[in-house]
């Protein structure tokens, strides 16, 4: 199975719980503390990290499809 | 009322969260909205909405044809995010909390640089020296109160130097900005309040037309610097945003910080367990104690358009009050919402509000707010607040906060200067190296000799 993680970039407004729980997965811009992942591709030993940051964003701004 | 205006406004609940009395039932209140009316009508404060649900909140605070504008003329139903309006923000809006976009996203723009997560790290070492000096004036007396002590100071310091202001005025900010928050306009004590925050407004003004004639880095300068519409930012508008700067930056760190420190002192084996495991706890102990206490627990806005959101017709011109503290609370998101759970997953929390007004802040509160966390835990592990001396807000509408947290502890031994002293260093640091300049031109961190 491959995960693949995007974040909406209208959506997100930077409060950084993504980068807090998954800090190998998400990465801030410098100015403005939006975020934006690493690879879109996640790497199986971040998929649960990233998943929770799914969960804990609080816009909702964060999505990943799963294919096999 | 036209039958139709009942059937809209079906959902009643009679809400006040500025009585004495909102305090000790919030948590009733809110269990009561969270069941039977996630979104209600009130009649106080001439009518308006009240959201709770964190879908309905999440929907609102998202929505378009909600605004945030306050016009300042009175002729129309836009009051910006206040409920009621209150008598002394008349004259100035609230910064861009008080604007809609495009407007806000430019003031918005303007800070971003200044309060990122990488411009806000670069403040550490200063934050971190500024909380040392505090502990250091109460270590060896073993008793300090919290709030005066410590965390009214840190905050104050942090954004007078973001700002550009001498910290050493941090007292003359500081004192007016948590006292207009919790004196009622009825009390006997407004008058002193009220000459104090003329006394901080005056000084905010000459500071602005010095950093206007003699530009120096930080955030006052930036404001100053500019352009809006071809031209530069109004001074009403400057001094708003100033103000929204530091209403924004003082009370609601101390707060945060205060009910921790407050709820860790009732619950020993819990600190125990935070302090052991800063690596895994610190974080989400973090993100659970802004959940649980919410310092801003809500804010007003005004429907600038006739719309429907899950389920509820709104006209435009209608004021509501999105709750953050209620969100919070609600099961559908939170388990067991009412307990402090250090480790909780999932926690999108509305502490910063949602949408495009996200607590500009919200990097500085956390950064600070874990300096003094942690500070305390190393160097008063044994504290023990005294609950007679513990003073919350009287009323907690505008700012769930605290007055007073008195607390003893093991005596322990200085390890740097005091207070003053180290206050003096830090202002000769902030300027040497130019550490309010923003992101984009400074990287470094700030070096502590």
């Amino acid at each position: 199975m491959t995960v693949k993680v995007r974040v909406d970039g209208e959506r997100c407004q930077g409060h950084t719980l993504c980068k807090m729980v998954a800090p190998d997965s998400f990465e801030l811009d410098e100015i403005d503390g939006s975020s934006s992942p690493v690879s879109e591709v996640v790497p199986p030993d971040q998929e649960d990290a990233v998943r929770e940051a799914v969960h804990s964003c609080p816009e909702q701004a964060i999505f990943i499809e799963e294919t096999w | 009322m036209t039958s139709t205006e009942n059937d809209r406004k079906k959902n009643r609940y009679h809400f006040d969260r500025h009585t004495p009395e909102y305090r000790p039932q919030f948590a009733k209140i809110t269990e009561e909205m969270l069941e039977k009316c996630p979104v209600a009508w009130t009649d106080t404060y001439d009518g308006h909405w009240v959201a709770a649900g964190s879908k309905e909140v999440f929907e609102l605070a998202r929505c378009p044809a909600v605004s945030n504008h306050h016009d300042l003329t009175g002729e129309t139903p836009y009051k910006g995010i206040t409920i009621p309006t209150a008598k002394r923000s008349s004259g100035v809006r609230g910064g861009m909390l008080e604007m809609d976009d495009p407007e806000h996203r430019t003031y918005r723009n303007v800070l971003n640089p200044y309060l990122s997560p990488a411009a806000v790290a670069r403040w550490e070492p200063f934050i971190d020296e500024t909380v040392r000096a505090c502990l250091d004036e109460k270590i060896a007396d073993g008793q300090i109160d919290f709030v005066d002590d410590l965390a009214n100071i840190v905050p104050a310091v942090l954004t007078l130097a973001m700002l550009g202001i001498p910290l050493k005025k941090w007292a003359m900010y500081s004192e007016p900005t948590h006292a207009s928050v919790y004196t009622p306009e009825d009390s006997p004590d407004i008058e002193r309040v009220l000459a104090m925050h003329r006394e901080m407004g005056i000084d905010l003004l000459t500071t602005m037309v010095e950093i206007r004639d003699h530009p120096r880095p930080g955030l006052m300068n930036a404001l100053l610097q500019m352009t809006i519409d071809g031209g530069p930012a109004p001074d009403l508008e400057i001094l708003g945003m100033l103000g929204l700067i530091i209403g924004g930056g003082f009370d609601t760190t101390t707060a945060l910080t205060a009910h921790s420190l407050e709820w860790l002192s009732g619950h020993p084996d819990q600190r125990e367990l935070l302090s052991t495991d800063r690596d895994g706890l610190l974080d989400p102990a973090t993100e659970e104690f802004l959940r649980f206490f919410t310092p801003a627990p809500g804010d007003g806005r005004t429907f600038s358009k006739d719309v429907e959101i899950e389920g509820n017709r709104f006209k435009e011109g209608e004021r509501l009050w999105i709750s953050w503290a209620m969100a919070n609370r609600d099961p559908a998101v939170f388990h067991d919402p009412n307990e402090v759970v250090l480790d909780r997953k999932g926690n999108r929390h509305f502490s910063f509000g949602i949408g495009v007004h996200r607590c500009i802040g919200s990097n500085v509160a956390r950064t600070v707010f874990k300096s003094m966390l942690t500070a305390v835990l190393d160097r008063m592990p044994d504290y023990r607040c005294d609950p007679d001396g513990a003073a919350h807000y009287e009323t907690i509408g505008v700012i769930q906060g605290m007055r007073k947290l008195p607390a003893t502890f093991t005596p322990g031994t200085r390890v740097g200067a005091g207070l003053d002293e180290t206050l003096g260093k830090l202002q000769r640091i902030c300027d040497e190296q130019e550490l309010a300049r923003p992101i984009t031109e400074r990287k470094e961190a700030a070096v502590i000799d």
